[in-house]
């Protein structure tokens, strides 16, 4: 064991000497200094742990060479020899941080106990300031496994392609990831811990959350949901998003939402549809041709008629023939137009409208083709929808192709012993959406013919239909965002059921 | 007694026509208005000639031509094919394929294209059946 420095200071020279020896033999490393000055120099070259020093000298003091040890370094363990009467600076010396004193002649024993004690408390902290290490070294690593975590969970966070939206329990934005900023336009200093989500989220998406905040736990995880976000001059985009509470216990200690952009998805989903169409238009070029050359040849056979009427001064031959010309003339505006409409991509210009006014215009422009036909056409108007916003232009159109169609099979029925029947119904449905029924009774269609009604150019109307009708009407249900159902039976009739979204009226 | 035509198209302009170039022409028309109809007509009148459009819907015109030709009875009969599609169209069409499965299409008597001139038809039919 390494022998341990101890610091001597008294000013009478025999104390010194024989304390020194006396301490030597025990086996300390001894530096011996005769006045306070110099036990001071030697302290500060030495750093001795102990200080044994005597209290009363002239010049530096004990008690002043106490402080400055202390001062110099605060776990110097000072020992002060005090003479019979320095009862009340040897207290001052305890104040001052002496770990103890001994009473002069300085006895063996007591001198013992107190080198003793003082090696005691040094021992103690020596141990104090190694376990305040390794506390500090564990501190150290629990704080780097805690930082490693969080940078991980910051990074994942933050590589995330999802916009993630976190907020505290008051709704002020807490986590806002570079994916959020892409899909709201906004950097996250501008919001983090600055906004509220009201500030940030469009209604739709604001509304989920605060009503979330209202009702915790009860609410559970919000389902995906798709929203568009409107970003002014940035654009519009849009996005696909959850939401849920985030709990310690019970307390909620915030929300956090997930946004995905869906604009990549949905252009090519577009462009597969834009795709779709073309390539429809390609395959039934053929059957174009065929068609065109059908009402050629129908214009070609109404002007030999008409030319053999002329000819022959035949007046009924006259008028067959000019109404043959006149047909297929009707038939090649009607084929133009409905090209047009097929191949024109058209957006739904919302307006405010009522839609059963809408769908009564087409009852009553059909109406008199129908009774010339003895068929009956059946109303049934939901009377709880109100003034709405659609495209009334569009369900004009849809439905005047479906009634027309339905009245065609009701002319087209073989079966005379029917009472034909075409009803138009409307109905509300959830979700803000209006149901359109088409009903007939009327010649029904086989699988085959249901299976092709979609075709271009498929019609079962001879000379009659474009083979485009439906398809126009499928397009645009599709571009108003809505479905098209239908049911038919050879023999029974068709039902056909639009269903098309709305908004509120403004 | 003239000779008889039956003309099968579910266009009914230009059944008018094809009928009138025949009445015309001093033959007698038959008209149908799709292949099972056609087909009915066929077997029930044994007219002299079919004027036939094979793209109708439900197949029928072709089924009809298929019918025509591999039935023994019916198979002397002499066809036209008036149709909107030219021929090699018709021929390597889906609905042919399907319809003929591994069979040869066999050739019409003459196949005509849409639109037709009333004078084409006409001589088209004397060359076949005379007048």
């Amino acid at each position: 064991m390494r022998m341990k420095k101890i610091l001597l200071i008294d000013d009478e020279e025999n104390t010194l000497s024989s304390l020194a020896r006396s301490l030597r033999s025990n086996g300390y490393d001894v530096i011996t200094a005769s006045s306070g000055e110099t036990g001071l120099d030697a302290f500060e070259r030495e750093s001795p742990p102990i200080v044994l020093t005597d209290l009363s000298m002239p010049g530096l003091d004990g008690l002043a060479v106490l402080k400055r040890v202390k001062n110099s370094n605060p776990d110097a363990e000072v020992i002060l020899i005090t003479s019979h009467g320095d009862m009340d600076s040897a207290i001052d010396a305890l104040r001052y941080g002496a770990s103890d004193f001994v009473k002069k002649p300085v006895g063996e024993m007591d001198l013992k106990i107190a080198l003793r004690r003082a090696e005691e408390k040094l021992l103690m902290r020596e141990k104090l300031r190694e376990y305040t290490l390794d506390l500090e070294n564990m501190c150290y690593i629990a704080m780097e496994e805690v930082k490693r975590k969080s940078d991980f969970q910051d990074k994942l966070i933050t590589s995330s392609n999802d916009g993630i939206v976190a907020t505290d329990e008051k709704g002020i934005i807490v986590i806002f990831n570079p994916g959020a900023e892409a899909i709201f336009g906004v950097p996250r200093i501008e919001v983090a811990r600055k906004a509220s989500f009201t500030a940030l989220f469009p209604p739709e998406i604001a509304d989920v959350f605060t009503l979330m905040f209202k009702r915790g736990k009860h609410m559970g995880d919000v389902e995906w949901k798709e929203v568009v976000i409107r970003r002014g001059d940035n654009g519009d985009i849009p996005v696909r998003f959850s939401a849920t509470l985030l709990y310690d216990g019970d307390d909620i200690i915030g929300s956090v939402g997930f946004f995905q952009d869906l604009s990549e998805i949905k252009r090519l989903e577009q462009e597969l549809v834009k795709s779709e169409r073309l390539a429809a238009i390609g395959q039934t070029v053929a059957r174009l041709a065929h068609y065109i050359k059908n009402i050629l040849t129908g214009l070609k056979g109404g002007t030999y008629i008409v030319n053999l009427g002329l000819d022959k001064n035949d007046i009924d031959k006259l008028r067959k023939g000019w109404v043959m010309v006149e047909k297929n003339v009707g038939r090649i505006s009607s084929l133009v137009l409905d090209l047009l409409a097929y191949s024109k991509e058209r957006k739904p210009e919302y307006r405010d409208c009522h839609p059963n006014d809408v769908v009564e215009d087409v009852c009553e422009l059909l109406e008199g083709m129908a009774m010339e036909n003895h068929i009956r056409v059946v109303r049934d108007f939901d009377p709880q929808i109100k003034e709405i916003a659609m495209d009334p232009d569009m369900v004009h159109r849809v439905l005047l192709n479906l009634v027309s169609n339905a009245v065609d099979a009701c002319i087209f029925d073989l079966d005379s012993t029917k009472e034909h029947e075409v009803s138009v119904k409307t109905q509300l449905e959830e979700g803000n959406i209006i149901r359109f029924d088409v009903a007939d009774n009327g010649c029904g269609m086989t699988e085959e013919v249901k299976n092709r009604i979609f075709t271009a150019f498929f019609s079962t109307k001879g000379g009659k239909g474009t083979g485009l009708g439906l398809l126009v009407v499928q397009k645009l249900v599709y571009e108003h965002d809505g479905s098209i159902d239908i049911r038919s039976e050879e023999g029974k009739g068709s039902t056909f059921i639009v269903r098309l979204p709305y908004k509120d009226a403004a | 007694m003239s000779k008889r035509v039956l003309t099968v198209d579910d266009d009914p302009d230009i059944s008018i026509f094809v009928k009138t170039v025949l009445e015309e022409n001093q033959y007698t028309p038959l008209v149908a208005r799709n292949g099972e109809e056609g087909l009915a007509m066929a077997r029930d009148e044994a007219p002299d000639l079919i004027i036939l459009d094979v793209l109708m819907p439900k197949q029928s015109g072709i089924r009809m031509y298929r019918e025509l030709r591999s039935n023994e009875s019916l198979k002397k009969i002499p066809v036209i094919i008036l149709s909107g599609i030219a021929k090699r169209t018709f021929l390597r069409s889906q609905e042919a394929l399907t319809e003929f499965g591994d069979q040869p299409i066999p050739d019409p008597d003459v196949y005509l294209e849409k639109p037709v001139e009333p004078l084409e038809l006409a001589e088209t039919v004397k060359k076949l059946i005379g007048s």
